[in-house]
């Protein structure tokens, strides 16, 4: 040290003495916080205080070896706000409840259905901490029955019902993904409606079925879409790549796996008062099964089929939505982004032409292959 | 031009993505915000251009100098001090605006003033630094953060989640009478260029500012205003924009990282945007400094042969600061930060007439030795 200039010493010295103030950690430790792993938003019977919240915590174990199972513990309570059911359960543990990584909110259906979206949207957005990326959906018969449930073969420390929503696991069509700031602007937005996937327990088995979906609308009831519908939205609003098509004509009866599908939807305006729902679609794919030998000479005939029975599917569930007042895919909005704002209709003029709106609908089929056998 | 020139400019632009210019812009969003930024653009690159064009005349000299060479001293000093006013609270309202983001976003239980005082800590030492050191310390930071800002712009635009309806419909609201607010608010990105009332002292070589480098800014300046108000809009919708408070972060708080480091990129873009923070305070901050102790000739200021005059500002600076960060509040905070960035539209391009004068008397002054 000596060899030093003074004024290099000093620095040092004073980095010392400052990094003896910076060791004061102003997050809390890791053991003193428990971590939220999915939040699930109830009616409760108690008429005073009608929200019931249920948390899933991870519980803190020493090792991955140490825990064969899952290990999860719960809070529950009933609350006049939700937040004041947080902050009643806050004073049950002995930690931190740390919402930060938490990624699944689930919503009782029946708390769905109170049309109390605004509360809950409100509560889940002013806190800083709960993520805006983190998925939403609607359990039923209740949220917590959803949460409390630990299906077999699930892996310690990451929740089976995640994969569901991330798109690395399952991908099937009929499986929605809402995230929480999607959920905000569609239900904020007069012109697009929101959809969120419905959870529900087998209860032989034990493992959930996820494969409806619920159509939310302002002043609206909710419409439950069947697996069918919620594959055709998922198709319909780009968000899935690939899907299986039944097919029944012409006495031909097959399965169509496609696997890419490209969608546009647009409204095109021909006048004021008139609006046409222009969408097209391209499905690309093979066939996945048969119930008799198919012959790769006749593909044309085969997509020609496939043109003919998904259109009318598509066409079906765009003319029942239109018949309700839904926009799931979001037209509404798509008509404002083509017209100046002070020449737009209002929302009341622009539902009654929505109703009445043409459909255009048109499939491009792409059959490429009948497998591995004729 | 030199890249230190852009990199002035670029900060003032890129650092007030987040604090409150977008708040002010969206607040507006249907009522004139796109017409003001359009407007705003045509007379920010003619600021940015008539200054630069003017500094270019001097290389090398600082706007104090030649308010020294060209007036006198009973108009030049409160004019000077004045400068440093408002370089001192463009720097506030970004430290100010950055301790609210941290307490709200990233550490909610640690007391505001620690916080507050961590930041000025980095920077208070930035502000007495040589000026050429600031601008390699802005260098550095920017090659670190920027190419992850970059990315994270990148994802925003390729989300999925990006509604370009939502743009669109916003983009419609074209055909209004301007905002004035959101003009002013949009304005003072362009303020960078004005940075170079002291930092002109670094460009000592003779520098070429053409059509290209004008361009080169109106491309800049379109890119950043685009991203500032209409990304948020795609990701939040359009009519319930105007409740978020920081819409950039909610924004980013809506883009998925699925194979990242950290899956939510709020915190990533938190501590990223923390670095350029910390430019836009620093150069702020030093001009102030500058400012400051040319008015009042801090450097004479001497005990015992040491040189203590420019440590004086600092405490008062920590004080005001820590003043202001306990006492504010969000709204107020974006309430003054309007009408600063309001009057700073009349006291910028009025500006350009000092310009003329000091350019009149130094060709005197060139030409008398001559006669």
């Amino acid at each position: 040290m000596k060899s030093l200039p003074r004024k290099i010493k000093g620095t040092i010295l004073l980095f010392v003495l400052g990094s003896v103030l910076l060791s004061g950690c102003a997050f809390k430790d890791i053991d003193k916080s428990v971590f939220v792993a999915m939040i699930a938003l109830d009616v409760s019977d108690d008429e005073e205080k009608p929200y019931k919240v249920t948390l899933k915590l991870y519980e803190p174990t020493g090792s991955f070896n140490e825990a064969t199972e899952p290990q999860y513990s719960y809070l529950s309570e009933n609350g006049e706000t939700l937040s004041e059911a947080i902050r009643m359960m806050e004073s049950y543990s002995d930690k931190e409840l740390e919402f930060g990584h938490s990624k699944l909110i689930i919503l009782g259906e029946e708390l769905v259905k109170d049309n109390k979206n605004k509360e809950i949207l409100d509560f889940l957005l002013r806190r800083p901490d709960i993520q805006m990326i983190s998925w939403i959906a609607v359990g039923r018969p209740n949220a917590e029955e959803i949460i409390k449930m630990i299906p077999q073969g699930e892996s310690a420390a990451y929740p089976e019902l995640f994969n569901y929503f991330d798109s690395n696991g399952t991908t099937t069509p009929y499986i929605v993904t809402t995230h929480l700031f999607e959920f905000r602007r569609n239900m904020k937005e007069s012109g697009i409606d929101s959809v969120l996937p419905i959870i529900e327990i087998n209860h032989e088995d034990q493992h959930f079925e996820v494969n409806k979906s619920l159509l939310l609308a302002i002043n609206k009831e909710p419409l439950e879409l069947n697996s069918l519908d919620t594959s055709i939205y998922n198709m319909l609003s780009r968000s899935v790549k690939h899907a299986n098509l039944l097919i029944k004509e012409d006495g031909d009866h097959f399965i169509a796996n496609i696997d890419t599908v490209k969608s546009k939807f647009n409204v095109n305006i021909k006048n004021p008062s008139e609006i046409q729902l222009a969408i097209n679609i391209s499905l690309y794919g093979s066939i996945a099964e048969s119930h008799k030998p198919m012959i790769s000479k006749d593909l044309p005939q085969y997509n020609e089929e496939l043109k003919k029975e998904s259109e009318e599917k598509f066409k079906g569930f765009i003319t029942e939505m239109k018949k309700h007042g839904y926009d799931p895919l979001g037209f509404g909005i798509d008509y404002k982004a083509k017209v100046l704002h002070n020449r737009r209709m209002t929302d009341e003029e622009w539902m009654e032409a929505y109703k009445k709106a043409k459909v255009n609908l048109t499939v491009k089929p792409g059959i490429k292959s009948t497998g591995s056998i004729q | 031009m030199s890249r230190f020139y852009y990199y002035l400019i670029l900060i003032n632009m890129v650092a007030n993505i987040i604090a409150s210019v977008p708040a002010i812009l969206l607040h507006f969003h249907n009522d004139g915000a796109v017409i003001s930024m359009l407007l705003s653009i045509a007379a920010g690159v003619l600021l940015v251009t008539i200054y630069t064009k003017f500094f270019l005349k001097y290389p090398g000299k600082t706007l104090p100098e030649l308010l020294e060479k060209t007036t006198s001293k009973w108009f030049y000093q409160p004019f000077v001090f004045l400068l440093a006013v408002l370089w001192f609270v463009a720097g506030l309202i970004t430290l100010i605006t950055f301790t609210f983001l941290l307490i709200r976003y990233l550490s909610p239980e640690m007391p505001i003033i620690l916080i507050c005082l961590t930041l000025i800590l980095a920077v208070i030492f930035g502000c007495i630094l040589k000026t050429d050191r600031v601008m390699y310390t802005v260098e550095m930071i920017m090659i670190i953060t920027s190419p992850l800002i970059l990315f994270i712009f990148f994802k925003a635009y390729s989300s999925k989640s990006l509604n370009w309806d939502f743009v669109r419909e916003a983009a419609l609201y074209i055909n209004q009478v301007p905002n004035w607010h959101s003009f002013s608010a949009c304005f003072f990105l362009f303020l960078g260029a004005a940075n170079l009332f002291i930092f002109n002292r670094f460009f000592t070589d003779k520098q070429k500012f053409g059509f290209r480098q004008i361009m080169f800014i109106v491309l800049i300046s379109i890119g950043t205003l685009f991203t500032t108000y209409f990304i948020p809009i795609g990701f939040n919708g359009f009519e319930g924009i105007n409740d978020l408070v920081y819409p950039w972060i909610s924004t980013t708080d809506s883009i998925r990282m699925e194979y990242f480091i950290i899956e939510r990129v709020l915190f990533m873009f938190l501590l990223f945007y923390l670095g350029i923070a910390f430019l836009s305070i620093l150069i702020h901050w030093h001009a102030a400094m500058e400012f400051l102790k040319f008015t009042f000739k801090l450097e004479k200021i001497k005990y015992k042969d040491k040189n203590i005059g420019i440590f004086i500002p600092l405490p008062i600076f920590v004080a005001i600061s820590l003043y202001f960060v306990t006492v504010l509040t969000e709204y107020q905070l974006f309430r003054y930060s309007s009408y600063f960035y309001d009057v700073l539209v009349f006291i910028f391009p009025g500006m350009i007439l000092l310009f003329t004068y000091i350019n009149r008397r130094m060709k005197n002054e060139e030409s008398s030795p001559e006669n």
